[in-house]
């Protein structure tokens, strides 16, 4: 697993602390999931995992299958898990009823009660979670969501994402300080994802612990710095995305160049150790190199000493997409 | 504005009005009406009949065997089976479930839903068919409290059904079919653990007509079937709490 220091100004994802003799124990994380195994019969769907979230917005990243439901499921006491422990408010919400009332918990999986309109939804969701006026937080949950509260068609005629939009409702209804989202923008257009990880980040800066899941990197690359990855059930890395990448410049970078006579660059590139390989194609080159800031200083250098002229430089692995890639096929 | 813990009653309350809401659908409701009309249309030709025998002793024998070993057990398998069973199936359980509410509220409520949406469609087709059949008012009676006993019962029995296992109409229909009308003739033990006994004891008691498996005394046919049903509501209870929840 990758684990690096967040950072300070703000709370933050971090592995379990491991106290000094003599010290006092930290505080208690809003979330502490602590050696997490989960297994279904034969398939271990989450492998000891473990980590502190406090306040903000944390992205819980990894491919369909990964184990990220499972895990929040875990987290929310839903599920038992088959060792470890998990706190939420320094609580166990599977035997704790009280913590409950302060999770919000919008769930992957598309059922509602179809019958009903979007306010009784959410209006039920108030109640059930004992919120004292409830029909004046399910409308305003429901306008912080964009829907109208005066729509009476049952929530089984809504698209998708107006459905999506009625859970975040319910899990926001009762203004709970820790929010737990599976996979929370799928199928909401542009506009309507902009303004969801807006208001998430609204919340985080609140004080609410929000943990988002998403297998959309570029979706978790706008949620936040924070991510926890996870992969085949394994916690991959976990803390800041930017110094994610900052530790990982020992990986190779690929770039693209596109220049003419692609050939003599190429060989001049090796020769000078710029490159650890080098493709070539007609007037195109793809370069992997583990020093990208000595790469960049130096590529027009030796295209001006060579009178090659380059036409574009770019590199083909700058996303989450392969920060990703890189950390599963690394395990 | 943070939420708070949910009062047994409120919980009760809230579960049975979303419960009766997802239960009562138009499919359903037509289904089963159709069959309670069917036993009403089979109760009034076989009252109007003047075939020989006891027409007493043939009304009891049509109620019991129609009523009791089809139309109520099958219709509280529908309801009460889907009242949790749905929910557990479709992933809405959750939003009843992560709640800060007691377990046994939530299943209360909704075996009441359940009893609640059932028991028109089977009381009263069967107690007009009582009055058709023209078998005298002790069979009314009779039937009345019969119908609602095993529908309070069987309900408890299905909420567990459909918590306990997926395809709960499967498992309910081979209970009622294969072990109460097949298995439970077999033996006096086997007998004992089919509801139908139960019932057919009230109507024997009742009507004075001996009927299979009827042979326990009325305080026996209401009280027995009774204490299941606790028994079914606090095991649902627990596997409530203890279930992993998709």
């Amino acid at each position: 697993m990758t684990d690096w220091t967040p950072p300070q100004t703000d709370a933050a994802v971090t592995a379990p602390p491991t106290a000094p003799i003599g010290t006092v124990d930290p505080p208690p994380a809003m979330v502490e999931v602590a050696g997490v195994t989960k297994s279904f019969g034969d398939v271990v769907a989450v492998s000891d995992v473990s980590f502190r979230v406090d306040a903000g917005v944390t992205a819980l990243l990894g491919p369909n299958g990964a184990g990220k439901s499972t895990l929040f499921r875990v987290m929310c006491g839903l599920t038992p898990p088959s060792q470890g422990t998990v706190r939420v408010l320094g609580r166990d919400a599977r035997r704790d009823r009280e913590v409950r009332s302060r999770i919000g918990l919008a769930p992957q999986q598309d059922g509602l009660f179809d019958r009903v309109s979007a306010l009784q939804f959410v209006d039920i969701a108030a109640q059930t979670l004992g919120v004292a006026d409830h029909d004046a937080a399910a409308r305003s949950a429901l306008d912080q969501v964009a829907l109208s509260a005066d729509d009476p068609k049952p929530v089984g005629s809504f698209s998708k994402g107006m459905r999506q939009r009625v859970k975040l409702a319910a899990a926001l209804v009762h203004d709970p300080d820790v929010l737990i989202l599976d996979e929370p923008l799928t199928g909401l257009d542009p506009v309507q994802r902009n303004r969801m990880i807006s208001f998430f980040h609204e919340l985080g800066d609140a004080g609410k612990c929000l943990l988002v899941s998403s297998h959309v990197l570029d979706e978790v690359a706008r949620l936040g710095s924070r991510v926890l990855v996870i992969a085949q059930g394994r916690l991959a890395a976990t803390g800041d995305y930017r110094a994610l990448r900052d530790l990982m410049d020992d990986r190779p970078h690929r770039i693209r160049v596109a220049a003419d006579r692609a050939r003599e660059l190429a060989a001049a590139l090796v020769d000078r150790s710029l490159v650890d390989g080098v493709s070539v194609r007609p007037y195109e080159l793809v370069v992997d190199t583990t020093d990208v800031d000595r790469f960049g200083r130096s590529i027009a250098v030796t295209a001006r000493e060579l009178g090659v002229r380059l036409h574009e430089v770019e590199p083909l692995d700058d996303d989450l997409e392969s920060v990703f890639r890189y950390l599963v096929e690394r395990r | 504005m943070s939420g708070g813990s949910v009062a047994p009653g409120r919980a009760m309350a809230l579960t049975y009005g979303l419960v009766v809401r997802q239960l009562v659908t138009r499919g359903r409701l037509f289904a089963l009406a159709a069959v309670g009309v069917v036993m009403v249309v089979v109760a009034a030709a076989v009252g109007a009949s003047d075939a020989d025998g006891d027409p007493v002793e043939r009304g009891v024998r049509l109620i019991s065997d129609l009523g009791f070993t089809a139309l109520v057990p099958i219709v509280a398998l529908v309801f009460a089976a889907a009242s949790l069973g749905d929910m557990r199936e479709d992933g809405t359980l959750v939003y009843l479930w992560l709640r800060p509410m007691d377990r046994w509220p939530v299943v209360v409520g909704a075996w009441a839903a359940a009893v609640t949406v059932s028991l028109p469609l089977t009381v009263i087709p069967l107690l007009v068919s009582s009055i058709v059949v023209d078998a005298g008012g002790a069979l009314v009676g009779a039937t009345l409290l019969a119908a609602v006993v095993g529908m309070l019962v069987y309900s408890a029995l299905f909420v567990l059904v459909g918590l306990l296992v997926k395809n709960a109409i499967v498992w309910g229909l081979a209970y009622v079919l294969l072990w109460e009308g097949l298995v439970a003739g077999f033996g006096t033990f086997a007998a004992r653990l089919a509801i139908r006994g139960y019932t057919r004891s009230i109507i024997t008691d009742r009507t004075g007509i001996d009927l299979d498996l009827g042979d326990l005394s009325l305080a026996a046919g209401v009280t027995v079937p009774l204490i299941v049903a606790v028994v079914a509501i606090a095991v649902s209870s627990i596997r409530l709490q203890s279930m992993e929840v998709a």
